[in-house]
C-alpha cells in the first residue's frame, strides 16, 4: 500500500514540471515586454540604453529555457516573484489562498453530505418526495448559471432581508471572528453548494440504484439481515467508491465555480486575484496561480487513486 | 399427507408485474407440494417463470410485483412439532417475519456466483453475517469456527487462509461453494437452488450437484432445484414440476415424468436433450416456434401454437389439471377423460392488461 | 393466396427506415418536456435572428433615459448608458446562441476526429494524444480559458471561439476514443481492412456512423454548456468586449451591488433568457437521447 502511494506521488512531480514549463513558455510568448510594467513610458523612450541595460541585468534577453530554470529555482527557494505593481506574490498568495480554501472546503463538505444524502435516499425511496424534489432541484440547478444564483441570493438575503453581508470576507468592525466568518461565508458557500448538489445528487442516485440492483444485495437479504444493514453495509459501502470518485472529479468545476463566485461576492480569494491578474496582464501572478491550481488538481487525482485502492480490495490486492 | 410430510405447500400462486401502467401476469395459478427430505426439480425454458415463482415464495421481488396466493405454507419441524407459517399473509417482504425464516428455515443458492458475493468484504465475514444475525449470543470467534467447519464440509481447501480472502480471489466453483456456505450456515430445512451450476464448468457442475445431493440424502434437507438441464433432473430429482409460460403443465415423480411422459411440452423437452450416439443424419430435435411474449397471450393453453396435438378446444378456455395417477397430474386436454385433480380446476382469468 | 408485391430490397429498407423515423418522431412528441424544450429553442432563436435582421437599435446610448425601469417604450427597460435592454437581450441572444452552437459543433468535430485517430491507430499516436488531453483536463476549464485569454491578449469574438473549442474537445474525444477502441476489433472492420479499404474510409465511413448517436446528444448538451461558460467568462469581465452584446456581458453590469439593487431588470431579463434557453436545451437533449438510444437497442 505504501509503495502504491509513493509511486503515485512520484508521478505527480514530473507532471507538475511539464505543466509549469508549458504555462511559462505560453505566457512569455505573448510578446509583452515586462519592462513596460516596471519602468514609466517616458523613461523607456528617453533612456533606451538604460532600459536595455536593465533588460540585460534582469536576464530578459536570455533564452526562454534559461529564464524558466531561473524562475523555477526562485520558486523552489520560496521566492514567488513580484506582480506588475511590484507587490510580493507570496504575500498575495499567503493572504488569499486560505480564504479560497475555506470557501471551497466548506462547499465540498456541505455539498457532499447533502448531495450524496439526497441521492441515496432518492435511490432507496424511488419516486418519493425526496426523489421528486431532488429531480426538480437538479434540473433547475443545471440550467441557472451559478453566478446568477449568487446574485439572486444576494438580492434576497442581503438586499431585501438584510441578513447577510453582500460581499467581502472581513468586516472592519467585527467583534466575533467566528460569527464574522460565518456571515461572510454563508451566501458564497451556499451558492457553490447548490451548484454541486445538483450534479452530485443525480450521480449518487444512479450509482446507488446500480448497486441496489446487484445480485449480492439479494444474497444479503437472503441472510435475513435487517433492511438498514442491507442498505448501509452492502449498498452504500459499494456505492462509496464510485461516488467519491465522482466527487473528486467535480473539484475542477468547484474551483472554476469559485473563481466566478468570488467575483460575485467580491470575495478576497485566489479567484479574484486571478481575474484581476488576467485583466491587468500580470503574467507572473497568472503563472503562479495557475500552477497552484494545477498542483491542487494533481493532488485530487492522487486522492482518487488512493480512495480507489482503499475502498476496493480488487484494486488493492490486484485481480 | 399432513404437514409433517409436506414442508412447502403452494396453492394457486399468482405473480403480476406492473410496468408502465400495464399489468402482466408472469406466474399463473402455480400449485405444488414439496415433500420433506425430497428433491423437487422445477424445469422449463428460460423465461417460463421458474425463478419468479421461487422469488415470490422467498419475497425477493421488488415493489412492482404483486404476489397473490391461496396458500404459501411452510411447515417447520422442530423437535417433532410442526409450526405452520402462512407466507402469503405476511405483508412486508423484508419485515421481521420473513427475515426470521430466511437463513434458519429457508435459503436460496443463486445462479451467478461472480455477482452474488459482495466484492468488498471477506468471504468469512459474509458467511458469518447470517449466522450472527440469527444467533444473537454467539461471539465472532465462535462464528468463525462454524464457518471453518462449513468450509471443510463443502470441500474448500485451506479454509483457515481462505476465510480471510476476498471473493475475487476465488475461482467460480469455489465462489459457488461460498454461496452454498452462506445458504447452509444457519442449517435451514428448505434450500432453493436457482440454476446453481449454469454459470460453471461442466466438471465443477458435477461436484456442486454432488454436494447438493449429499445435503439431501445425508442431512435430510428438502431441495428445490430450478434448472433447464434435463440431465441434472435425472440425477437429482425425486419429483419433477414442468412449467411453461408461468403455469405448471405436468407434475409427478421422476419415473412418472420421464417414463410416462404425458404433456406434449414435456415430451418435446425430453426429446430435445442432445444424446451421445445420435445416428448419422439424425437431426437434433427442437420445439418448433418460439416462446411467446407473456403480454401477447390470449386465452386457452399457452402451448397450443407449438403443440402437434392442439385442437380448437385447446384455445378456448383455460385447461384444468387432470390426475393421471396418485402424484402424477397433467394440464392437457388429451387427458380430459381423467378426473380433474384436486384444486386443479381452471381458474377464472384475471384481466391481463389494464 | 393473397397477392404479394415484390419490392426491391432497397425499397424495403427505405420504407422500414422511414417508418422507424416516424415511430421515433412520435415517441419524441410524446415527451412533453422535450417538445417544450424544442419549442422554446425555436421561438427564442427565431426572435433573436429576426431582431438582428430587422436591425433593431441596440447600441445607441441615450443619457436621458439611463437605467430606466421597464415601460411601454422599453419593455425590458434600459441599461446603464441608456441602451434599450430588450434589443440588447435579443441581439445578445444571437451572439450567445451562435457561440454555443459554433463551439459545441466544432469541439465535437475536433474531439471526434482526435478520438477516431487515437482509438483506431492506438499505440504511440494514442498515447501522445491522450497525454495532451490529460494535461488539458488537469485544469478547470474556466481557468484554462482564462489563461488562454491572458496569452491571446485581444478579447475578440474569434479568439474566444478559438479558446472555447481548444478547451472543450476532451469529453467528446474520450467518448469517441472508447467506442473506436472497442469497435475496431469488430469483424466487419477487419473485413473492410482485408479488402484494402483506406484507413480514412474505415474510420469515417464504417466506424464513425455507429458513434453518431452519443456524439449528437453530447453536442446538443454542449451548446448549453458553452452558453453558460461564455456567460461566466463575460460576467467576470474577460469575455467579448461590451460593444458586441452577449447575454453574459450584459450581466457584467450586475457585478456592482448598486445595479443588483436598483436596476433589477438589467440582470433579471438576461438571466431569465439564459436559464430558460439552457433549460430548454437540456430537456430537448434528454428527449433526443431517449429516442436515439432506444433505436440503438
Amino acid at each position: 500500500m505504501l509503495k502504491f502511494i509513493l509511486k503515485k506521488l512520484a508521478l505527480m512531480i514530473p507532471r507538475l514540471l511539464v505543466i509549469s514549463l508549458a504555462v511559462f513558455v505560453g505566457l512569455r510568448s505573448t510578446g509583452i515586454d515586462p519592462i513596460t510594467f516596471m519602468v514609466p513610458p517616458e523613461v523607456i523612450s528617453q533612456q533606451p540604453e538604460m532600459v536595455d541595460q536593465l533588460r540585460e541585468d534582469l536576464g530578459l534577453n536570455d533564452p526562454i529555457i534559461m529564464q524558466y530554470f531561473r524562475w523555477l529555482g526562485n520558486i523552489l527557494h520560496g521566492d514567488l516573484g513580484l506582480t506588475n505593481k511590484g507587490e510580493s506574490i507570496s504575500g498575495i498568495i499567503a493572504t488569499r489562498l486560505p480564504y479560497t480554501l475555506e470557501l471551497s472546503l466548506y462547499a465540498m463538505l456541505f455539498s457532499s453530505i447533502i448531495g450524496i444524502g439526497i441521492g441515496i435516499i432518492s435511490a432507496i425511496r424511488q419516486n418519493g418526495f425526496v426523489d421528486y424534489l431532488g429531480r426538480v432541484l437538479a434540473v433547475l440547478g443545471q440550467a441557472v448559471p451559478q453566478f446568477l444564483v449568487g446574485i439572486l441570493l444576494i438580492w434576497i438575503f442581503s438586499i431585501k432581508l438584510g441578513i447577510f453581508p453582500s460581499g467581502n470576507r472581513v468586516s472592519p468592525d467585527a467583534t466575533n471572528a467566528f460569527m464574522d466568518a460565518f456571515m461572510h461565508l454563508f451566501l458564497p458557500v451556499l451558492t457553490l453548494t447548490i451548484g454541486m448538489v445538483a450534479v452530485l445528487m443525480r450521480y449518487a442516485r444512479n450509482t446507488m440504484l446500480d448497486v441496489l440492483n446487484s445480485d449480492y444485495i439479494k444474497t444479503a437479504r437472503s441472510k435475513g439481515i435487517p433492511e438498514w444493514k442491507v442498505y448501509l453495509k452492502h449498498g452504500f459501502r459499494n456505492a462509496m467508491k464510485p461516488v467519491l470518485v465522482i466527487l473528486m472529479f467535480r473539484i475542477p468545476a468547484l474551483i472554476g465555480g469559485s473563481v466566478v463566485i468570488e467575483s460575485v461576492f467580491s470575495y478576497p480569494g485566489i479567484g479574484t486575484a486571478m481575474t484581476n491578474a488576467v485583466t491587468n496582464m500580470d503574467y507572473n501572478l497568472v503563472l503562479v496561480i495557475t500552477l497552484i491550481i494545477a498542483a491542487v488538481m494533481l493532488i485530487c487525482s492522487f486522492m482518487v487513486d488512493v480512495f480507489n485502492a482503499l475502498l476496493d480490495p480488487r484494486v488493492r490486492l490486484g485481480e | 399427507m399432513d404437514s409433517k410430510d409436506i414442508i412447502l405447500d403452494v396453492k394457486n400462486l399468482n405473480t403480476t408485474f406492473i410496468s408502465d401502467r400495464k399489468k402482466i401476469r408472469i406466474v399463473k395459478n402455480v400449485s405444488f407440494q414439496l415433500k420433506r427430505g425430497s428433491a423437487l426439480a422445477v424445469v422449463g425454458e428460460s423465461g417460463c417463470g421458474k425463478s419468479v415463482t421461487m422469488n415470490s415464495i422467498m419475497r425477493f421481488l421488488g415493489r412492482n410485483a404483486i404476489i397473490e396466493a391461496d396458500k404459501i405454507q411452510y411447515n417447520a419441524l422442530r423437535d417433532g412439532k410442526v409450526t405452520e407459517y402462512r407466507l402469503e399473509q405476511i405483508d412486508k417482504p423484508h419485515g421481521p417475519e420473513m427475515r426470521a425464516l430466511r437463513g434458519p428455515e429457508m435459503s436460496m443458492v443463486f445462479q451467478d456466483p461472480m455477482s452474488s458475493l459482495n466484492p468488498v468484504y471477506k468471504v468469512g465475514d459474509q458467511v458469518a453475517e447470517g449466522l450472527l444475525q440469527h444467533n444473537k449470543g454467539m461471539t465472532k470467534a465462535q462464528a468463525r469456527e462454524k464457518v471453518l467447519e462449513m468450509f471443510r464440509k463443502l470441500g474448500i481447501p485451506d479454509p483457515e487462509e481462505r476465510i480471510d480472502c476476498y471473493p475475487h480471489q476465488f475461482s467460480g466453483g469455489m465462489k459457488q461453494r461460498v454461496v452454498i456456505a452462506i445458504a447452509m450456515i444457519c442449517n435451514p430445512e428448505l434450500i432453493i437452488c436457482d440454476e446453481p451450476t449454469t454459470a460453471l464448468d461442466v466438471t465443477i457442475q458435477a461436484q456442486i450437484m454432488e454436494l447438493l445431493k449429499e445435503m439431501q440424502t445425508k442431512d435430510g434437507k428438502s431441495i428445490i432445484l430450478i434448472t433447464h438441464n434435463m440431465g441434472l433432473v435425472a440425477e437429482m430429482a425425486d419429483e419433477v414440476c414442468v412449467m411453461y409460460m408461468g403455469r405448471v403443465v405436468e407434475f409427478g415423480s421422476l419415473e412418472d415424468v420421464f417414463d410416462r411422459t404425458s404433456h406434449p411440452y414435456t415430451q418435446a423437452l425430453l426429446r430435445s436433450v442432445p444424446v451421445l450416439g445420435l445416428a448419422d443424419g439424425q437431426k437434433l430435435e427442437t420445439i418448433p416456434g418460439a416462446t411467446p411474449n407473456p403480454a401477447d397471450l390470449k386465452g386457452g393453453c399457452e402451448f397450443a401454437d407449438r403443440c402437434p396435438f392442439a385442437t380448437d378446444a385447446c384455445r378456448e378456455k383455460d385447461i384444468p389439471m387432470f390426475q393421471l395417477s396418485p402424484g402424477h397430474r397433467v394440464r392437457c386436454l388429451k387427458y380430459k377423460d381423467y378426473p380433474v385433480a384436486e384444486g386443479g380446476e381452471a381458474q377464472a382469468e384475471v384481466a391481463e392488461v389494464q | 393466396m393473397s397477392e404479394t408485391k415484390t419490392l426491391s430490397i432497397k425499397e424495403q429498407n427505405k420504407s422500414a427506415a422511414s417508418s422507424l423515423l416516424k415511430k421515433n418522431i412520435r415517441k419524441f412528441l410524446r415527451n412533453k418536456l422535450a417538445v417544450f424544450g424544442l419549442l422554446v429553442i425555436v421561438i427564442m432563436t427565431v426572435a433573436c435572428v429576426a431582431a438582428m435582421i430587422m436591425g433593431i437599435d441596440y447600441s445607441t446610448p441615450n443619457p436621458t433615459i439611463m437605467k430606466a425601469a421597464p415601460d411601454a417604450a422599453h419593455l425590458f427597460g434600459t441599461d446603464t448608458i441608456g441602451r434599450d435592454l430588450l434589443a440588447r437581450v435579443l441581439y445578445g441572444g444571437c451572439y450567445s446562441i451562435f457561440i454555443g452552437v459554433f463551439c459545441a459543433v466544432l469541439s465535437s468535430v475536433l474531439g471526434a476526429v482526435l478520438g477516431a485517430i487515437a482509438g483506431y491507430f492506438g499505440g504511440k499516436t494514442d498515447m501522445v494524444i491522450v497525454r495532451i488531453s490529460e494535461i488539458f483536463q488537469a485544469f478547470p476549464q474556466l481557468v484554462l480559458v482564462m489563461m488562454l485569454v491572458a496569452i491571446l491578449k485581444q478579447r475578440s469574438m474569434g479568439n474566444m471561439l478559438f479558446v472555447f473549442v481548444i478547451t472543450g474537445w476532451m469529453t467528446t474525444f474520450r467518448m469517441v476514443r472508447n467506442e473506436f477502441m472497442s469497435l475496431k476489433g469488430e469483424t466487419y472492420v477487419k473485413v473492410c481492412e482485408a479488402f484494402g479499404m483506406s484507413k480514412m474510409n474505415v474510420m469515417f465511413k464504417q466506424i464513425l456512423p455507429n458513434v453518431m448517436t452519443p456524439i449528437i446528444v453530447s453536442t446538443t448538451t454542449n451548446v448549453a454548456y458553452f452558453i453558460l461558460q461564455e456567460a461566466s467568462l463575460s460576467f467576470i469581465g474577460l469575455g467579448v468586449a461590451d460593444s458586441t452584446p452577449t447575454w453574459g456581458n450584459i450581466l457584467n453590469a450586475a457585478k456592482s451591488i448598486q445595479v443588483v439593487q436598483d436596476v433589477w431588470w438589467l440582470w433579471v431579463f438576461p438571466g431569465l433568457a439564459i436559464s430558460l434557453f439552457v433549460l430548454a436545451i437540456n430537456f430537448f437533449g434528454d428527449g433526443l437521447r431517449d429516442v436515439l438510444d432506444a433505436k440503438q437497442q
